[in-house]
């Protein structure tokens, strides 16, 4: 369940490393990647982690920040093989830049900085849980990715369009949203900490978007349109980020969670107010796909119409 | 645009099962590693004097000796970024420690740092090279096969990390040690050093995963490790992968060669035959002596047409 159709083996590129470029070719990109090393920081020294434990917490919105914290980390995951075979990716596409290769070893150790964190809240508030309780919830997270971005025969600039650009910029918009309902001091730093590296993740998305999209024809434009689709409603519709979005799975423990941990100040924000997140980035990246000549079309959702 | 593909097997034609997702630590030692990992980080724009670094205090021919030879290095270190992240999607779909899947992330880091800060050495001497000066050369740097071996479903992650980690990269520490050691302008003793502080973590990891693995494996799979050691070192080590000196004589490794002596002479940080022969040997002999004391492997000497006894 991926936007990009899968084939059962794998077409790996042969790479042909020299000659090897190395200099500054996207300005822009490498500047994100000199911000980034110097906004790196510690999880496990800058957070006050002695800060944070289940006391003064009801049972029920401690269990609600174990469900809600532990789905975080699952999703934070997705990355954790999927950026290696992205960088991979990137190596072995001929002539492709030095810039966007450093940037995705730094944007892979920032995932891994927020899974840890991720796990530690879930931990902290009762215990981490290792899958869903809903078994149906088992194939959404279940993305390879991995897979898709190593593929030869799935092109890249689409790929990046969707989960660097499009994805990334959705997930910097709901970690905001996540900041805003969040009073608790060591959630709240670690999402100020999370929500900046979000930031550069979507930056580099779109900037290397612009970047291509200056050479793409029109057949190119088409398919990250078609890609950006798809995703939409295979994995963003299916409640991969916002499980109230899902049709076909029953979310009321999943509504209520965010209902309780927004009221506690435990980092989650309303179901509505997640849903309204996910309908306002789709408009806003849709107008500007829309000035770099990419038309995205409407999507429908089974409950909220055309978005 | 892009090159030819191939369509062979790998670990991930298999579909994702993501949970169980066992986040917790498994192995310390290596969790520990991540910790360290992310205390200690630098930044290869800021953290070097670069200013104390003039180019001028060198002849033409020494400059350019030193832009190919940082060059070179930075070709090295790249490998690790278009290879080596193929072992970290091994962990996460074969579900090992959650420790190594976390580490290798920032180890991944590193080795970028690496190859940027070699390639900020070649520029300030006068500009980096985007290849050997001979094309016959681009064997010797282009792979050691990692990424083939990550992803393949029948090749062994405990063999391919000993051999990668535990011997090769093993080997190349020490070389390094005795860079930092013997390499007197303070500007590439200084990115040495910095190298070689996260090196210590990536050799460190290999040992901690293997000790871990050990009582699981089976004497074959122990043996398959054992052999894939002594054919990193015979076939790899030996053939010149790391030391152009190591390897068969041919007019491409005599210029690099060249390139090496002349970074020496400058004191600008490679090492030359003569001096890199005995740290050599030692290491071989530290390697095999750790491998028999802590997996209780036996590896055997080896014999080379630069050594006058077997190593």
């Amino acid at each position: 369940m991926t936007a990009i159709s899968q084939n059962a083996s794998t077409a790996l590129l042969n790479e042909k490393r020299f000659p090897l470029g190395l200099s500054e070719r996207i300005k822009s990109i490498r500047s994100l990647y000199e911000e980034a090393k110097v906004a790196r920081w510690d999880p496990y020294r800058d957070v006050a982690w002695r800060g944070l434990d289940a006391t003064g917490v009801d049972a029920r919105t401690a269990e609600a920040a174990r469900r809600f914290w532990s789905q975080r980390a699952w999703t934070e995951y997705t990355g954790l093989a999927e950026t290696p075979a992205l960088l991979v990716r990137f190596c072995l596409e001929l002539d492709r830049e030095a810039d966007p290769k450093y940037f995705l070893t730094v944007r892979n150790t920032e995932e891994a900085w927020s899974i840890e964190c991720f796990h530690r809240i879930a931990e902290a508030m009762g215990g981490y849980l290792c899958e869903p309780t809903d078994a149906a919830w088992k194939p959404v997270y279940n993305q390879h990715l991995y897979k898709v971005a190593l593929d030869a025969r799935n092109a890249l600039d689409p790929y990046v369009a969707v989960h660097c650009a499009l994805e990334d910029g959705l997930e910097y918009d709901l970690f905001r949203a996540f900041g805003e309902h969040a009073s608790q001091p060591v959630i709240r730093s670690v999402l100020d900490k999370v929500t900046a590296s979000k930031l550069r993740h979507a930056k580099f998305g779109w900037l290397y978007l612009e970047t291509r999209a200056a050479r793409m024809d029109h057949r190119a434009r088409e398919a990250v349109a078609s890609h950006v689709v798809a995703w939409v409603g295979n994995v963003l519709w299916q409640g991969y980020h916002v499980p109230s979005l899902s049709s076909a799975i029953d979310t009321t423990c999943d509504v209520e969670d965010r209902r309780l941990l927004a009221a506690a100040g435990l980092g989650a924000a309303p179901a509505a107010e997640e849903e309204a997140v996910v309908i306002d980035a789709l408009a806003r990246a849709r107008r500007r796909l829309a000035e770099l000549d990419i038309e995205l079309p409407l999507v429908q959702h089974p409950r909220l119409g055309g978005v | 645009m892009t090159t030819a593909y191939a369509e062979i097997p790998t670990i991930l034609d298999a579909p994702e099962q993501r949970f169980p997702l066992d986040l917790g630590v498994r192995i310390p030692k290596i969790r520990d590693l991540l910790r360290n990992a992310t205390h200690n980080q630098w930044n290869p724009a800021t953290d070097i004097d670069w200013d104390a670094l003039d180019p001028e205090d060198f002849t033409d021919e020494q400059r350019l000796g030193a832009r190919y030879y940082w060059s070179r290095r930075a070709w090295g270190e790249y490998g690790a970024i278009s290879e080596s992240p193929s072992l970290q999607i091994r962990y996460c779909q074969g579900k090992f420690a959650p420790d190594m899947r976390l580490y290798f992330t920032i180890r991944s880091q590193e080795e970028s740092r690496h190859a940027e800060v070699c390639f900020r050495m070649a520029e300030r001497l006068g500009g980096y090279f985007e290849a050997p000066q001979q094309a016959a050369f681009q064997g010797a740097v282009a792979t050691h096969g990692v990424r083939r071996a990550a992803l393949d479903p029948e090749a062994s992650l405990e063999s391919t990390i000993a051999a990668l980690v535990c011997a090769a990269e093993e080997i190349a520490f020490d070389v390094f040690r005795h860079l930092v050691e013997m390499t007197p302008n303070p500007v590439a003793r200084q990115v040495c050093k910095l190298i070689m502080r996260d090196e210590v973590r990536h050799c460190a990891f290999g040992w901690h995963f293997i000790n871990s693995r050990l009582p699981h494996m089976s004497p074959k799979e122990i043996e398959d490790m054992r052999q894939a050691v002594i054919t990193m070192i015979e076939k790899v080590e030996l053939n010149g992968y790391h030391s152009a000196w190591l390897a068969p004589v041919t007019p491409s490794t005599a210029i690099e060669m060249a390139h090496d002596r002349l970074t020496w002479e400058a004191g600008l940080g490679a090492i030359v035959e003569e001096l890199e022969k005995p740290v050599f040997a030692a290491s071989i002999a530290r390697i095999r002596a750790q491998m028999k004391s802590a997996w209780g492997i036996d590896i055997p000497m080896f014999r080379h047409h630069k050594f006058a006894t077997e190593i």
